[in-house]
């Protein structure tokens, strides 16, 4: 008996090494287990960090191609990557600049597809800092996060799917309204900004400080009207007051000799941006986290050959219409290239850019047509895939021009002159004449903000989107709304398509 | 005991029978073939003796036997036996070749069956009828030579290898290749890279699941069973074999040449400056005539209890694109030693062989261009010099990323080195009569290496970026496979058994490392010593490695049963289980049955003498799908990506790197088949006839789901299902058989239907939409369409500004290019629905010529070469097509059905002519024969683009030519010589 049971056992035991097939994963860790662990909280919302910079791909919202930022500018009148008559550059950026975008239009479906992984990552954060008990500091970050990229999608996109717990079936998935999830922000932002740390730069750069919140927060006041059709005029200028009382000044703008653009302003869009008017920004270092690419898009293949040693993509434009809006004396103005006489420096084999572009599509531009940007001149380490720029997502100068929009928009329009002057006169310009009008707000933000992300939000809110501008001609409002991307809605038949696509 | 004593007496008085039995008869004669000569080494037997010999080398025996009524039997392989009665016997025998293969045994997987008792889909190749020439690789041996068995070489580049498909794409997320089982041994295609093409006794494809089901998990894309040479008991031999082939580039693209050029140029105002004065032949520049060799030694012996066979074997290849080649040097051993009284037979094996490989850069080109690099050269403009006049390499700064390809043919290293080793084991132990236990174990290592370097000095921008890119790269495949086994075969009457029952285990691990470094001071020390380029310079990607493995386990029986010789019954069933699934689903199940009834057995088929042989045959049969999955797939995992910037410093940053699926389960393939087989007129009319239809379900695809709220916008499940319908016709005539001069006709059809039924469904019960699936340049998968549809825009002409212009099909004013447009139509598919081949054999005397032709059709290439090459907006940097001066198009928005080609094909594809020496009477040499073979002699096709045999593998992007490695035309000529 007693053979039979060790012969039993022994078969047993054979019999199940015999039928094991249980995985082992060696290079990889399972989720459950890396995320349960006491760093695995932390290492999530440094993930939510990584969604921010641009890379490849459409990822990021801004520094690299195809993706958020180029949907929410190349879409305005400020720049746009001309097809060329050498038969360079795909159409999807004229495409955009030209508003004849389609549902199925790459860039709109990455920024689609970025923005719900941010969301999914801020969830997780969210969700697994609330299980380890950490700082509320920290949780109020990854809320104030997810946050920031609802507010990109119902900018973009409208009506979007709305959910905050990623154990979730598209079954259970509503697609809220605009508003509803507008007001879901505002709730949750009020409940999270104050307990987010006050500290400015050093290990809160490129993160929401609550000063960065309250921008977030001012940003969705400013727009509430095209949120909900309620204007909140008063709430934004609160907002911006308690950004102001963060201790925020503005950058320099004074002359300087070593800065290849001859002045200290172009130092915020350097290196490191400055922490005295940066509110919140992204940090790069080119190609291990993420990169700038706008200057070496923007300039010639030799021409950036001459001026950094790498070669350019003669690729983005500014559209001579909005370069001719610029005052000659404004040392903005010097971001610009073009002509035979161009800002910056000017070594042997440089070139003289159009300031007319012909067409953009078909045939396309002349090589050398269109004005480029040099703004974010490119900082080191960089090579023909990018530089090393920060971005500023928000900074103070946009605060004060929010400020004053508020106060001219709600009749204080004597208030607002010296917040657009200090802007002007940091400039090298001189006050307004008189007391700025809203047109005047508009063209100041313009002027200080171009290539830097707000643009379609401002010609939307200032009802001059959809008119005509360069070679763009005029279009219906439904283009004030992206589509949902087509792969989107055959994923999800209960999606409703935006209005008119 | 008794038992004992009972097989002793039979024994006994069978040894004394013969032993005293008197010979009181001589019976002599001689034993010659059908052309009259003699034939040495026949055997002679009295029937129900030991007695006997053999033929002399002038054929003539003698041979005394117990009465003139003793029946002599005389037998030679591949020969028809003759029994007659002693005093019947004249003095001349004529023994007639075997006319039917029906005796020939056929490789079916965990054992054999003679031909006549097979009853699934199986082809069956030999030796003999196997393609020759410069082959590299055995799959080129049986291109063409079975129906439904769809064998692609995508141009000639050295080291690489035919892809191939049976009975269409079975699956979409891979593992549509079939299982390869060399002597026993399971692994992928690349495992016949090593074994020599001279060492092929045979090939047996298994087509049909009832066939593959034994196969279980491995065998749904079908099976290819190898079998190599081996030696026979008493004889000792030396094979050498040799081909030496010339290789020559069958067809070049017309491009402008440097007038050309400067005319078009001209016409389409190019500024002057892009003219650099040069007239230069860029392909010619970068290509050149290649050779082919393939040489092999073979010594094989044995005794009756112990044989062996080894080889040695190189196969050489210099291709005809500067610096691209490969060299495969393989050795092999073999033995079979018998003991116990022969019921122990152990066989080994071991086999290594290491290839080393220097190949032209795969992926290189402009942003608007990427190929390989001889289709780089079609970039260059002809007006562009190679050389500066300093001696560097010409770049041409105003063209972004300019290339210059002579640069990089000439300064890039690209050298890899695989050494793969396999030795297996095999004992089967005769337990009683009829029942054998068997052990098989086998490993099979491969180590590879590789070393890039891409200076600054190649000309490509991210080199000159970097100061230079180096990198090496190793990997290490490792798979154990080991089983046991239980047959037993036996005769009740009229009742044949012949049953199978194996436990089988596998484990498959795959590692290895990459390590890049740039910035490097100069180019000298390349990928050799990467510690001399910039540390400062690494990013994240820069430095990796892996590991994975796999374990399958199986269960598996087989049953062979027959009444009759004319009953026909196998049924098969496999339980496997694979790590690769989720948890709960890591089993499955796969059973099959099929019946043939061999119909001219039967009494009332007598008087119809022309009929030899009329077998139907059907089967069902499951198999599963695991090996295309790559493991790992069902856990939600974390990996590090990339660098992000946190607390103010940059950290490593960890994402999950996949959506989990915890229901992943295995892919099923059901197929029925029913096939006829039938041999008229002394078999000279012979051939098989199968109808098919396969149905793969829990399609396992990397499904679209819906962002949000998964963090990716695709998931690998089981949802969808894939058919595919088909008739293979296979049909071998006997035109001429005279003594001295013979003609037959061999010819193949298979048709097929491939169709994506469904790609929606449910995942845990949560809807999941996927249609229109991005498949490749303007290819799809559309639901009830076959894979790689092409839904496109379609051509209409030219505007003004002679800018192309399309149809516009639903007239709303807008193009729209979105996969699901209404303006795009649908245009066939990339997957040709008829393969077919056909091969005359002639013999006359001592001469044979065979040839191969080979076609396929009813598929669609997209031609992005031409696409590419065909704008003049893109003149002033670089080359366009000569037949894009009459198009005369300057732009286009669109990607349109203009280049969309018919890919129908007929290949003349293979000429062997032959001579074999008359060896009798000769001392050392038993075998010599002479061949002159020719390749690829001529194609008869509408497509433009070099070669219309592209990629029909079915994975994502297949069906658009890019640009190839060029097609080669060869011309060798071999011997082969068997020393006794």
């Amino acid at each position: 008996m007693k053979k039979i049971i060790t012969l039993a056992i022994f078969a047993a035991i054979i019999l199940q090494s015999c039928t094991n097939v249980d995985e082992v994963v060696y290079d990889k860790y399972a989720s459950k287990d890396f995320y349960s662990s006491s760093t695995g909280a932390d290492v999530a919302l440094a993930s939510v960090y990584a969604q921010i910079p641009g890379n490849w791909n459409g990822i990021g919202y801004a520094g690299a191609d195809n993706g958020w930022y180029d949907v929410n500018s190349m879409s305005t009148d400020e720049q746009v990557v001309p097809h060329r008559t050498t038969g360079d550059w795909e159409l999807t950026f004229a495409q955009m600049y030209l508003r004849e975008w389609l549902p199925d239009h790459s860039q709109i479906n990455n920024t689609w597809n970025w923005l719900y992984k941010s969301v999914y990552n801020a969830n997780l954060a969210v969700d697994l800092l609330q299980k380890a008990n950490a700082d509320p500091a920290k949780i109020a970050e990854a809320h104030v996060l997810r946050d920031f990229f609802y507010y990109l999608l119902i900018d973009d996109f409208g009506n979007v799917p709305f959910y905050t717990d990623n154990n979730i079936t598209i079954d259970k998935l509503p697609q809220e309204s605009r508003s509803v999830i507008f007001n879901y922000i505002l709730t949750d932002l009020k409940d999270n900004i104050d307990k987010l740390s006050t500290v400015r730069g050093g290990v809160y750069y490129g993160r929401f400080n609550k000063w960065a919140g309250y921008a977030l927060l001012a940003k969705l006041y400013l727009n509430a009207e095209v949120y909900t059709g309620t204007a909140m005029w008063t709430e934004c200028m609160a907002a911006c007051d308690v950004v102001t009382s963060g201790g925020f000044t503005l950058h320099t703008g004074a002359l300087d000799a070593s800065n290849p653009l001859g002045s200290k302003y172009f130092e915020l869009f350097g290196d490191v941006c400055p922490n005295d008017e940066t509110i919140l920004a992204i940090y790069t270092t080119v190609d291990l986290v993420g990169r700038n690419i706008f200057t070496v898009r923007s300039l010639g293949g030799t021409d950036a050959t001459v001026l950094f040693g790498y070669s350019g993509w003669n690729g983005s434009v500014i559209p001579e219409d909005y370069v001719d809006k610029f005052d000659n004396n404004d040392i903005r103005k010097h971001q610009f290239r073009y002509g035979s006489n161009p800002f910056g420096p000017q070594p042997a084999g440089f070139i003289n850019y159009s300031l007319t572009v012909s067409n953009l599509d078909n045939p396309g531009a002349a090589p050398n047509e269109g004005a480029r940007s040099q703004k974010f001149w490119p900082a080191l380490p960089m090579n023909s895939g990018g530089a090393s720029n920060d971005f500023p997502i928000y900074r103070y100068a946009d605060i004060m021009l929010m400020k004053a929009e508020c106060l001219v928009r709600t009749g204080d329009v004597a208030s607002a002159k010296p917040l657009v002057d200090a802007i002007r006169v940091r400039a090298g310009l001189t006050g307004l004449a008189a007391n700025p009008t809203l047109t005047d707000i508009y063209n100041e933000r313009g002027f200080e903000l171009s290539w830097e992300g707000h643009r379609r939000e401002d010609m939307i809110r200032f009802g001059t989107f959809t008119l005509a501008h360069g070679l763009a001609p005029a279009v219906d409002d439904h283009y004030k709304l992206f589509p949902i991307p087509t792969s989107a809605l055959n994923a999800n038949t209960k999606l409703v398509q935006n209005p008119g696509y | 005991m008794k038992l004992k004593f009972l097989l002793f007496g039979i024994l006994f008085m069978c040894a004394g029978f013969t032993g005293f039995a008197q010979e009181k008869f001589t019976v002599k004669s001689k034993v010659l073939d059908e052309r009259k000569d003699p034939i040495p080494g026949v055997s002679v037997l009295e029937v129900g003796t030991h007695n006997g010999t053999s033929t002399d080398l002038k054929g003539n025996f003698v041979l005394k036997v117990a009465s003139e009524k003793s029946v002599i039997k005389i037998s030679f392989l591949g020969y028809q036996s003759v029994e007659v009665s002693a005093n019947k016997l004249g003095t001349k025998v004529t023994l007639n070749e075997e006319t039917s293969d029906l005796q020939e045994v056929v490789v079916v997987g965990y054992g054999t069956l003679r031909k006549k008792d097979v009853t699934g889909a199986v082809a069956s190749v030999t030796n003999e009828n196997l393609n020759q020439g410069a082959t590299t690789n055995p799959l080129q041996q049986i291109a063409g030579k079975a129906a439904g068995v769809v064998i692609t070489q995508t141009g000639s580049e050295p080291g690489t290898s035919p892809s191939i498909r049976i009975r269409g794409i079975t699956s979409l997320i891979g593992g549509s290749d079939p299982l390869v089982v060399i002597d026993g041994i399971q692994g992928d295609l690349d495992f016949l890279n090593q074994i020599p093409p001279n060492e092929i006794e045979s090939v047996d494809i298994l087509k049909d699941a009832s066939a593959t089901a034994i196969y279980g998990s491995r065998g749904a894309a079908g099976v290819i069973l190898v079998t190599t040479k081996k030696s026979e008991a008493g004889t000792s031999q030396i094979e050498y074999s040799s081909t030496v082939s010339v290789d020559m580039i069958s067809k070049k693209l017309d491009f402008l040449t440097a007038d050309q050029w400067r005319t078009q140029s001209a016409l389409w105002n190019v500024p002057v400056s892009a003219d650099h004065g040069s007239d230069t032949d860029w392909y010619g520049l970068l290509s050149k005539t290649g050779y082919t060799q393939n040489h092999s030694i073979a010594i094989a012996g044995g005794t009756t209890k112990f044989n062996y066979r080894a080889s040695v074997a190189a196969i050489l290849q210099d291709g005809v694109v500067i610096n691209s080649n490969n060299q495969n040097y393989i050795g092999r051993f073999q033995a079979t030693q018998k003991t116990l009284n022969d019921k122990l037979i152990l066989t080994t094996s071991l086999s290594a062989s290491t290839r080393q490989n220097t190949g032209s850069p795969s992926s290189i080109g402009r942003a608007d261009f990427t190929s390989n690099l001889i289709s780089n050269a079609y970039v260059s403009k002809p007006t562009d010099p190679v050389l500066n006049s300093n001696g560097t390499y010409f770049t041409d700064p105003n063209v972004f990323q300019y290339i210059n390809p002579y640069a990089v043919a000439e300064t890039v290293q690209n050298n890899q080195t695989v050494n793969n080793f396999f030795g297996s084991m095999k004992a089967d132990l005769e337990i009683t009569k009829g029942l054998t236990a068997g052990w098989f174990g086998s490993w099979r290592k491969l180590d590879g290496n590789s070393g890039y370097y891409l200076p600054a000095s190649s000309t490509v921008q991210s080199a000159i970026d970097n100061s230079g890119i180096a990198n090496i790269n190793n990997w290490h495949e490792d798979e154990k496979l080991t089983d046991v086994s239980l047959n037993y075969k036996n005769t009740f009457g009229n009742h044949n058994i012949d049953a199978i029952a194996v436990y089988e285990w596998q484990k498959q691990t795959y590692n290895g490392n990459f390590t890049q470094m740039k910035d490097f001071i100069n180019d000298n020390t390349t990928y050799n010593a990467l510690q001399n380029g910039s540390f400062t310079s690494i990013v994240p990607g820069d430095i990796s490695s892996y590991k994975n493995d796999r374990t399958l386990v199986s269960f598996l029986g087989r049953v062979n049963y027959s009444y009759l010789s004319r009953y026909l019954l196998t049924l098969s069933i496999r339980r496997d289980g694979s790590s690769v699934f989720g948890a709960n689903h890591k089993w499955g199940d796969f059973p099959s049955a099929s019946v043939a009834w061999r119909i001219n057995d039967e009494s009332f088929m007598k008087g119809l003498d022309f009929l030899n042989d009329l077998k139907i045959r059907a089967g069902y049969g499951v198999t599963g799908n695991q090996q295309g999955l790559y493991p790992q797939n069902s856990q939600q995992l974390v990996a590090a990506a990339g660098q992000t910037y946190f607390g103010g410093t940059q950290i490593t940053n960890y994402a999950i790197s996949q959506n989990g699926n915890a229901d992943l389960k295995w892919e099923t393939r059901a197929q029925t088949n029913i096939g006829l087989d039938f041999a008229l007129f002394n078999s000279r009319v012979s051939g098989s006839v199968d109808v098919y239809s396969a149905t793969t379900s829990n399609l396992l695809f990397n499904y679209t789901v819906p962002q949000p709220p998964y963090p990716y916008g695709s998931i690998v499940a089981n949802v969808g299902s894939l058919l595919n319908e088909g008739v293979d016709f296979n049909l071998n005539l006997k035109v001429i058989q005279t003594k001295d001069f013979n003609f037959s006709l061999n010819g193949n059809l298979s048709l097929l239907k491939n169709k994506v039924e469904t790609l929606s469904g449910s995942i845990n019960g949560v809807p999941l939409n996927t249609n229109y699936v991005p498949w490749g340049t303007n290819s799809y998968l559309i639901v009830g369409q076959p894979v790689g549809t092409f839904n496109i825009l379609q051509h209409l002409g030219k505007d003004a500004n002679n800018n192309e212009t399309v149809v516009d099909v639903n007239k709303d004013g807008i193009i729209d290019g979105g996969s699901t447009s209404p303006d795009r139509k649908i245009e066939g598919s990339a997957l040709p629905t008829y393969t077919y081949a056909f091969s005359p054999v002639f013999t006359y005397k001592n001469f044979d010529l065979s040839m191969l032709f080979r076609g396929s059709g009813g598929n669609k290439i997209y031609n992005s070469v031409r696409a590419s090459f065909s704008y003049f907006e893109s003149l002033g940097k670089q080359n366009m097509l000569a037949s894009a001066v009459p198009l005369g198009l300057f732009t286009s928005q669109y990607s349109s059905d203009l280049w969309l080609e018919d890919g129908s094909f007929l290949r003349f594809d293979n000429l062997i002519l032959g001579y074999r020496f008359n060896t009798k009477g000769l001392k050392y040499i038993s075998n010599l024969r002479l061949s002159l073979t020719a390749t690829n002699l001529a194609l008869f096709t509408k497509y433009t683009g070099i070669d219309p045999e592209l990629n029909v593998n079915g994975a994502n992007g297949f069906g658009s030519d890019g640009g190839i490695y060029p097609r080669t035309s060869t011309i060798a000529v071999g011997i082969n010589v068997t020393l006794k």
